[in-house]
């Protein structure tokens, strides 16, 4: 009779369970990277901008820095008064880490003192990274990751958008807008040669910025694709046995 | 026993989570039956000119109804937004100045019963219509520049006296150079004419040497020639425009352009799509064949052969020979020297060819597309037959098997299935044959029958003037007179009648 009358107590009481409610951040002010304010509420969007390729490969030679921002947010309200955040850099195993000083400005130099401040009443900023232009980026490519460090004003918010990473070159490299969608329709295997092929005979950057601009246009992107088809095949037709070929020894091919 | 009582109650307080109060509907009156009347199923009207002015009898089943009413007006053929319903009256009776720009719009009514809550839902089509959106145009030249007559048809489809003439000039400033070639209409071409990107009624007019594609309801040039390309062909020599496979394509100087119209554009053709991988020359003809489902095909006058074509292709499509085929589809050494459509179920071509080798020898064929496979019933002609001569062409499209063309001033007729000719009509001596058209525009809207028709039209030139007749045909053959004649100055390339609820489906595109 117990064990009946157990049971039943027990599952009447299982009514009473409820899903906990989610944890709101707002019990201290934290602070996180995330997407263009724009996309701020587009779920989807969470994690865009977080690799930030960057190549001075356009730039005149008497260009030597420049900087490559990032949408910083902090949670859990604003503040009446300016809000000083730290960043800093995690070396990553295996990989060419930059170096402060040399591939970029350390975050905490004195040029940067006012650089990384969340204005009074606001909860967005433009998080800056200050890349150098090091010789050594002519032959390779380094890689600065960095992430939110606790201050006295903020601790670290959403784990998975605690950190960002830039890619640094001097070279041509692999914009982010050529991802895998873009190597199956439209561009093919990302190759430097290849990438050079498009900035030589079209007079365009093929950077991030143009790539993203075409990626929204299908008829653009369309016209692309045709037209640096027919350039090959064009550069091929002039070069007969030699056609064009990649580092990697790969004939280029566009789909 | 006691156990059993109390794994009775046990089982209750468990079952008692399954009770809930029935909130079932237990009337069994029939449902109010709402009626409206006096409101019509379609409407023409001029914007800022005209009012829509209505009062309908509205009543019900329920005798102690009393109607809230309202009407709105929403916007049809919208892409990339949904349609908002503006709100233009509150009384059951509307007096309403039409102010929205021409296209296709929804007049609603709405009358709810307060004392039941039920409500009745009325709808009407209302075309908003301007000068330019009803009539004939016709295509013609002189002085080696191409413009565009306007005959008004106010009350059928017989013009009636008013008469806009050079309408492209007087509208955009200047003529298109060369002489007139094609019309192709399009209701579903890309532009930003209204303050977005959106469905437009694009006219394409193409000269041999020019092309302007203009909004229907302006007149007004949307693109040129040097706006009309992603990169601007070096040279200008339009062939062709026609719709099919889910695109528009546009022949220049012999190159293929096409524009996917399935996904959000801004009505510009692409670059010239390559003949295969080696980017072989090619030249395609004027002549095509297509529809608006249908994969297009094209002639390549280099290599003799017939080809297609995608949207989103980069390569033209390679055809090949269905089994029973009488001539390869692929280097058969051929001239192309007429091309059309003649039906879409089954999907069938007639095709006039000369040998290259023997200039005597004319083939003219029966082509039965099948995706990208074809197959040739070929027909040889006797130098004696008529059609052997012929200069220009008109193919009856769906309603008859029969061939239009022209011999002199004769215009002759040829049964496609026996190969009879007939002659149709001659034409008065001094006047040239300059383009034969059969047009066919048919539905069972109401306020529409003035205006269906099925013609074929003759164009001819005499003096500088030119005279399109308009007969009507049965079985196959003209009347003795023709309805009506269109008359001016210049020499007419095609013709085309354009009505508020014509759309890219009620003419197929051919020569």
């Amino acid at each position: 009779m117990k064990k009946i009358l157990t049971l039943a107590v027990l599952t009447t009481a299982l009514t009473a369970c409820k899903k906990d409610q989610y944890y709101l951040y707002n019990d201290i002010a934290r602070l996180q990277f995330g997407p263009p304010v724009g996309q701020l509420y587009y779920s989807p969007a969470d994690m865009a901008d977080t690799l930030k390729p960057y190549t001075f490969y356009y730039e005149p030679a008497a260009v030597l820095q420049d900087t490559v921002f990032f949408d910083i947010y902090a949670i859990g309200g604003t503040s009446g008064q300016d809000r000083a955040y730290t960043l800093e850099q995690v070396m990553l195993e295996g990989e060419e880490n930059a170096v402060a000083g040399v591939h970029y400005k350390a975050f905490d130099d004195a040029s940067l003192k006012n650089a990384y401040v969340i204005k009074a009443g606001e909860v967005h900023a433009f998080a800056p990274v200050i890349v150098l232009r090091d010789a050594s980026l002519k032959n390779k490519s380094v890689k600065l990751q960095l992430q939110v460090k606790a201050n006295d004003q903020f601790q670290p918010g959403e784990i998975r958008k605690l950190w960002r990473r830039v890619e640094l070159a001097d070279q041509l490299s692999q914009p982010a807008a050529w991802n895998s969608t873009a190597t199956t329709y439209y561009w093919g295997k990302y190759s430097q040669v290849k990438h050079s092929f498009m900035v030589e005979q079209t007079g365009e950057k093929w950077d991030q910025d143009f790539l993203t601009e075409i990626n929204a246009d299908y008829a653009l992107l369309s016209f692309w694709r045709l037209k640096l088809r027919t350039l090959l095949t064009d550069y091929n037709n002039a070069h007969p046995g030699a056609p064009l070929t990649d580092e990697s020894g790969e004939t280029v091919v566009f789909p | 026993m006691k156990r059993t009582y109390q794994s009775l109650a046990a089982c209750c307080m468990l079952l008692l989570n399954a009770c809930y109060k029935d909130h079932g509907n237990y009337e069994y009156d029939l449902a109010e039956q709402i009626t409206v009347t006096g409101i019509n199923s379609d409407y023409d009207k001029v914007s800022l000119v005209d009012r829509i002015t209505l009062d309908p009898q509205v009543s019900s089943s329920d005798p102690q109804a009393e109607f809230s009413c309202w009407w709105g007006i929403y916007e049809t053929n919208v892409q990339g937004s949904a349609p908002k319903v503006d709100t233009i009256g509150r009384t059951k009776a509307l007096d309403y100045l039409v102010t929205q720009p021409a296209k296709g719009w929804v007049l609603v009514f709405g009358a709810k019963n307060l004392h039941t809550g039920v409500s009745k839902i009325v709808t009407a089509r209302v075309n908003v219509i301007t000068q330019f959106t009803r009539g004939w145009y016709v295509m013609k030249h002189s002085g080696g520049q191409t413009d565009v007559d306007l005959f008004l048809t106010p009350s059928g489809i017989a013009p009636g006296s008013d008469k806009m003439e050079n309408v492209f000039s007087l509208v955009n400033g200047r003529k298109l150079d060369g002489s007139a070639r094609l019309f192709g209409y399009y209701t579903n071409y890309k532009s930003d004419v209204t303050g977005m990107m959106a469905n437009t009624k694009g006219l394409f007019i193409l000269s041999d040497k020019d092309v302007s594609v203009v909004n229907l309801n302006t007149f007004k040039e949307i693109r040129g020639f040097s706006s009309l390309f992603y990169e601007t062909p070096a040279v200008k020599r339009p062939g062709s425009i026609s719709e099919g496979s889910s695109a528009n394509y546009l022949v220049n100087d012999g190159h293929l352009h096409s524009i996917y119209s399935m996904s959000a554009n801004v009505g510009m053709f692409g670059g010239v799509q390559l003949r295969d991988d080696n980017n072989s020359p090619y030249r395609l003809s004027d002549y095509f064949l297509t529809y608006y489902s249908g994969n297009p095909f094209f002639f390549d006058e280099t290599s003799c052969s017939f080809v297609s074509a995608t949207g989103t292709g980069s390569v033209l499509s390679s055809v090949t020979d269905a089994a029973g085929s009488e001539m390869p589809a692929n280097h058969n050494n051929k001239a192309l020297l007429f091309m059309g459509v003649r039906a879409t179920n089954p999907y069938t071509g007639i095709a006039l060819f000369r040998d290259k080798t023997d200039a005597g020898l004319k083939i003219l064929s029966t082509i039965t597309p099948e995706n990208y496979v074809l197959k040739l019933v070929n027909d040889t002609l006797d130098a004696a037959e008529k059609l052997y001569q012929a200069q220009r062409y008109g193919l009856i499209v769906a309603d008859e098997s029969i061939l239009y063309f022209s011999v002199g001033n004769e215009i002759w007729s040829r049964n496609l299935a026996n190969g009879a000719e007939q002659l149709q009509f001659t034409v008065p001596a001094g006047e040239t044959v300059t383009f034969i058209r059969h047009r066919k525009y048919a539905g069972s809207a109401t306020l529409e029958l003035p205006y269906y028709f099925n013609y074929m039209l003759i164009g001819t030139e005499s003096g500088g003037q030119y005279k399109v007749r308009a007969f009507r045909k049965s079985s196959g053959n003209l009347n003795a007179n023709p309805d009506f004649v269109l008359e001016g100055e210049g020499s007419v390339g095609d013709v085309i009648y354009i009505a508020p609820s014509i759309n890219n489906y009620t003419y197929l595109n051919s020569y």
